[in-house]
């Protein structure tokens, strides 16, 4: 596939790619992503399964006119800003020093 | 077969909440502003980059305020409300999925997409496999998205001009024409003048304004419930309109048997709806495009992180417009039938704060939806110069593609509003739920593989892209909203066998054929796949050997680092 503008380009890619700082980098990202996602489809899809199959578990009565449907509802909603503060601060924390360092590095190296 | 496929007119209902005197005054004044917002921002589109991306130096407030208004239209405001008063619990599990779905662009689509650069997906597809097939299969999508909500758009207009610009219980005609043939012409005047800095203007002031109205509605309710949200929900369900499957705030209305017509597929019908927007509804080209106007990575990732928090304040607020609606105006006065569900929203706003609040609804209503038909317009022309020019193999010319962009402004926006005003009388409920569906099936798929899976390749994009969607388009021809059903395109014939939502198949196959498609074929591109990790991680472009302007794969000229942050 001839995408490659230069072959010196590229292997500043596939050399910083192969490094144990990028290959850590890489590591905390994809877990946090791949574990967020787990959870937050995880529980949506044990949910609405709970609505469609098993209505009874939702419709249990928590006292005036609240049943646990709403509290799945309402705790959807709390998940979604949960997951996306935790994002942002994992990333502007964990993995914006460590990516900032090496993008400086890559563009820097040849100027 | 025009004429034959003709949708009927909706049922009549006794119009006695428009305004349209005050709506018009209103719309006159909003339409001055958003032309004034347009024309300021003349001085700031200079080149191509500039008119399509805003010059990718939109700050993240900004951003993430266009971001909401690009996903707050007709259906999932006004017809949600409506849907929410009727089918309560049910219909707030589906509007909830909406919610659910801007995770996915913080987590997945926002920073790795800015940080690998360039315009459309079609960028990040060429970093994968061959830069033609990428192009065309980006174009493909994206355009086909285009089309399907750029129709639904222009009949939006139509919908607002007939609830709230004209008293008439029928459709009037006259006043839907004009109106949609004069938002139509102001949306391209405006996009041809201001390309996307002006329309993201337009579409800031458009959020703003609709967050405030909803704000003051969800305060206005809650205040004459006192803040005791039990009695309003207790009220709610005490003048409900009687449903055998379920009381109001009970799952069942739309996820027990018997809620879909003439099937036997309930539950699963509305369990794949809530599966489908959840996977799929963020997918779509015209909203993810707006990562690419952010300064960088970070600045995306803030844009969908805000953007997620304030769908969850608005989305929140709609759940109590909705339920606050059937408990105070009651089970006769909200729209009961699903062809009525967008009379619930104005005629609560005219029972809380009489014509002028139902005249402002209408005036704002009006803008938005142009505004959507405006933001589409600027996607399909972003797909249109950026993708089919790589397909081709054309080189870049940043400045006098600026020409032809506009010229393509006019062109495309043209031909929509003709397509668009001509498919208004015909049934095309169905194209915003297919859109979607191709955003599982297609889109989802084919990102997670180029950002995450070393071994994807040109086949396995090809068998995700046209696979996900050739399985979508089969089920879709075989689905309720095709045949047999009474609000189906053809309500006469029944050779439906899917009644459940083709996403909730579509995800996990596009899924499946990329695999397929990628292990079957010998391409294996390692090198590629570290560029894009590095790139998409770090956004770092690192300068070719030959010069010192940072390139993408494709030849495309990456703004300059130093610039850009």
């Amino acid at each position: 596939m001839g995408h490659m503008d230069s072959a010196v380009a590229d292997d500043r890619y596939v050399a910083e790619y192969e490094s144990a700082r990028f290959q850590a980098l890489r590591r905390r990202s994809n877990a946090f992503i791949a574990g967020a996602s787990i959870v937050f489809y995880g529980w949506w899809f044990v949910g609405i399964a709970l609505a469609a199959f098993a209505p009874g578990v939702f419709r249990t009565e928590l006292g005036g006119p609240f049943n646990v449907g709403l509290l799945f509802l309402l705790l959807s909603f709390v998940l979604v800003v949960a997951v996306t503060v935790a994002y942002l601060r994992f990333a502007s924390s964990r993995l914006d020093p460590a990516s900032e360092q090496i993008r400086v590095e890559l563009e820097g190296g040849t100027r | 077969m025009i004429v034959a496929l003709a949708a009927p007119p909706p049922p009549p209902v006794d119009n006695t909440w428009a305004a349209p005197t005050i709506a018009t005054g209103i719309v006159l004044v909003l339409a001055v502003v958003a032309f004034g917002l347009v024309i300021s921002s003349r001085s700031a589109v200079r080149d191509r980059d500039d008119f399509l991306l805003a010059g990718q130096k939109l700050g993240v407030g900004q951003n993430a305020l266009a971001h909401v208004a690009g996903g707050l239209m007709y259906s999932t405001v006004i017809i949600i409300t409506g849907h929410v008063a009727l089918n309560g619990f049910d219909a707030v599990l589906l509007l909830t999925a909406f919610v659910m779905s801007t995770v996915l662009a913080v987590l997945i689509y926002a920073s790795p997409m800015r940080n690998v650069g360039g315009h459309t997906i079609g960028d990040l597809f060429a970093l994968r496999a061959d830069e033609r097939q990428a192009r065309i299969a980006s174009a493909v999508i994206t355009l086909l998205i285009y089309t399907m909500f750029m129709i639904i758009a222009i009949a939006s207009v139509g919908f607002v001009a007939s609830r709230m610009f004209t008293t008439s219980s029928t459709v009037n005609v006259p006043v839907v024409v004009t109106v949609v043939l004069i938002v139509g012409l102001a949306a391209i005047g405006m996009v041809y003048l201001g390309g996307m800095p002006g329309i993201t203007r337009v579409l800031v002031l458009k959020v703003g304004l609709m967050i405030a109205f909803i704000a003051v509605l969800t305060i206005a309710i809650l205040a004459k419930y006192k803040l005791n949200i039990a009695d309003l929900l207790t009220d709610a369900e005490a003048k409900a309109v009687p449903n055998p499957r379920g009381e109001l705030l009970e799952t069942g209305r739309l996820f027990g048997d018997g809620a879909t017509v003439n099937s036997g597929q309930d539950p699963w019908v509305h369990l794949s709806k809530a599966f489908s927007i959840a996977v799929g509804s963020i997918g779509m080209p015209f909203l993810f495009m707006r990562f690419y106007m952010a300064r960088n990575g970070r600045a995306a990732r803030q844009t969908a992180g805000w953007a997620a928090l304030l769908t969850v304040g608005f989305w929140a607020c709609m759940i109590i417009v909705g339920i606050g609606a059937v408990a105070i105006l009651g089970r006769d006065a909200i729209g009961q039938i699903a062809a009525h569900r967008d009379i619930t929203l104005p005629k609560i706003a005219d029972e809380l704060g009489g014509a002028w609040a139902a005249g402002a609804l209408g005036a704002i209503a009006l803008l938005s939806v142009g505004a959507i038909f405006a933001v589409l317009l600027l996607n399909a022309v972003l797909s249109f110069t950026q993708d089919i020019r790589a397909a081709r193999g054309r080189p870049e010319d940043p400045a006098a593609e600026l020409k032809d962009i506009r010229r393509y402004v006019l062109i495309i926006g043209f031909g929509s509003l003709i397509v668009g005003m001509a498919m208004m009388t015909q049934l095309t409920h169905i194209f915003i739920p297919t859109s979607i569906d191709i955003g599982g099936a297609c889109i989802l798929p084919a990102v997670v593989y180029s950002l995450f899976w070393r071994r994807f390749n040109t086949r396995g994009l090809m068998w995700t892209i046209y696979g996900g969607l050739g399985v979508t388009l089969f089920m879709v021809v075989f689905s309720n909203g095709v045949s047999g059903d009474p609000t189906a395109i053809f309500p006469d014939a029944d050779f439906k066998f899917v009644d459940f939502e083709p996403g909730l198949l579509g995800t996990p196959l596009g899924f499946l054929f990329g695999y397929l498609g990628s292990v079957t074929s010998g391409e294996r591109n390692d090198a590629a796949f570290a560029q894009m990790q590095v790139r998409a991680l770090t956004g770092a472009a690192v300068p070719s050997g030959k010069g010192t302007v940072a390139r993408d794969a494709d030849g495309d000229f990456d703004r300059a680092p130093s610039e850009a942050r």
